[in-house]
C-alpha cells in the first residue's frame, strides 16, 4: 500500500504540522528485532473520544479535511510486519504515535529517501523546532533544529548552505546507525 | 553533526545580507494542506527546495502553509515579491522547477499557470 518508510514519516510529520505543533520529534530506532518509528508533537492533540477512531480510514479530526489515510496505512504496515501500533496523548499536550515494525520481516518497506523527504519539511517550517533521533542498540544520533537555529541567528534554514548542511548531517546520521537510505 | 560548520555558514550569510542591503528578495510559499498533498504538493515543495539549493539562491526563502482555499487548483505556490504576490495553480514538480528558473531568477512569471496576481501597496 505504501512505497517506503519515509512516506510514513512524512504523513506523521504533516499531521503534526496541521495540528499546529511547534515541537516535533521524529524517532527511528532499531531495537533488537524491532524497528521503532515514533513521532511526537505538542500540537492540538486528539479529544479522548476520538482516540479509538484515529485509525479509521474515513475519519479525520480536521473538519472538511477529507479522509485521513496516513495512520491506517501505518497500522497496516505494522500489522503486515508482525509489529504493533499505538497512538497516545503526550504529557503536556499533543500526541505520540509509535509503530513497531518487524525489522527483518520480508514485508518491511524500504526506508526510502528519508533525507529528501524530511529536510524540505523541516527547513520550510520556520516556527517549528524538530528533533530527529536515530539509534540502534549501540549508537544514538540526534539532530536538533533549535541548536542549529541558535548557531544560525537570522539565517533561514532554506539558505542553500544550510539545506546542504541538513541533508549531509541527516545522511551521516543514518549511516552512523546503519540505516540504508535510498535517494 | 558538525555545528562549527554552522558558524561559518552564518558568517558568510550575514556578509551576503550586508552586501545585498536587506533580507530575502523573494519568498516562495507552498500550500501543504491535505488537498495540496493529495494533489502532489510534497513533490512540489521538494522540487522548489532542491532548486534553491542547486541554484544557490541565497536571497530566496521557502515556507509551507496549510489549506489555501483553492482545492481545485492544488498544488498552490505563491511567489511573494516586494510589489506583488503571484499565485500559481496546479504546480507539479516540473512546473515548480520552471517557476524558480523563469520567474524567481529571470523575472518572467509563467502566465499559463498564474491563478491570481495581488499587488502589494507599499
Amino acid at each position: 500500500m505504501i512505497g517506503d518508510l519515509a512516506m510514513h514519516v512524512a504523513d506523521l510529520v504533516e499531521n503534526s504540522l496541521r495540528a499546529g505543533a511547534t515541537e516535533i520529534t521524529v524517532r527511528l530506532a532499531r531495537e533488537g528485532e524491532d524497528l521503532r518509528l515514533e513521532v511526537e508533537d505538542n500540537g492540538a492533540g486528539i479529544p479522548p473520544e476520538d482516540f479509538a477512531r484515529v485509525t479509521d480510514p474515513f475519519f479525520s479530526t480536521k473538519k472538511g479535511a477529507g479522509i485521513g489515510l496516513g495512520l491506517p496505512l501505518l497500522v497496516q504496515t505494522a500489522e503486515e510486519t508482525g509489529g504493533s501500533f499505538r497512538v497516545e496523548p503526550r504529557p503536556g499536550g499533543g500526541i505520540r504515535v509509535t509503530a513497531r515494525l518487524g525489522s527483518r520481516h520480508p514485508d518491511l518497506p524500504p526506508l526510502g529517501d528519508l533525507v529528501g523527504t524530511l529536510v524540505p519539511l523541516i527547513a520550510t517550517s520556520p516556527g517549528v523546532e524538530f528533533t530527529v533521533e536515530l539509534s540502534d542498540d549501540r549508537t544514538a544520533w540526534t539532530l536538533s533544529t533549535r541548536e542549529v537555529r541558535e548557531r544560525l541567528g537570522e539565517v533561514p534554514l532554506t539558505h542553500p548552505d544550510v539545506l546542504v548542511f541538513l541533508e549531509r548531517a541527516l545522511a551521516d546520521g543514518l549511516r552512523e546507525v546503519g540505516f540504508e537510505e535510498e535517494r | 553533526m558538525k555545528l562549527e560548520e554552522l558558524r561559518k555558514i552564518r558568517e558568510r550569510a550575514e556578509a551576503e545580507l550586508r552586501l545585498r542591503g536587506g533580507p530575502s528578495r523573494v519568498k516562495i510559499v507552498v500550500g501543504m494542506g491535505t488537498s495540496g498533498i493529495a494533489a502532489g504538493a510534497r513533490a512540489t515543495l521538494r522540487a522548489i527546495v532542491d532548486e534553491v539549493a542547486r541554484r544557490d539562491l541565497r536571497d530566496v526563502t521557502v515556507t509551507q502553509t496549510g489549506e489555501k482555499g483553492l482545492a481545485a487548483q492544488e498544488p498552490i505556490v505563491e511567489v511573494h515579491e516586494p510589489d506583488r504576490i503571484t499565485i500559481y495553480g496546479e504546480v507539479d514538480e516540473a512546473t515548480a522547477r520552471r517557476i524558480v528558473a523563469e520567474h524567481v531568477i529571470n523575472g518572467r512569471p509563467l502566465a499559463e499557470r498564474v491563478v491570481e496576481v495581488r499587488e502589494v501597496k507599499g
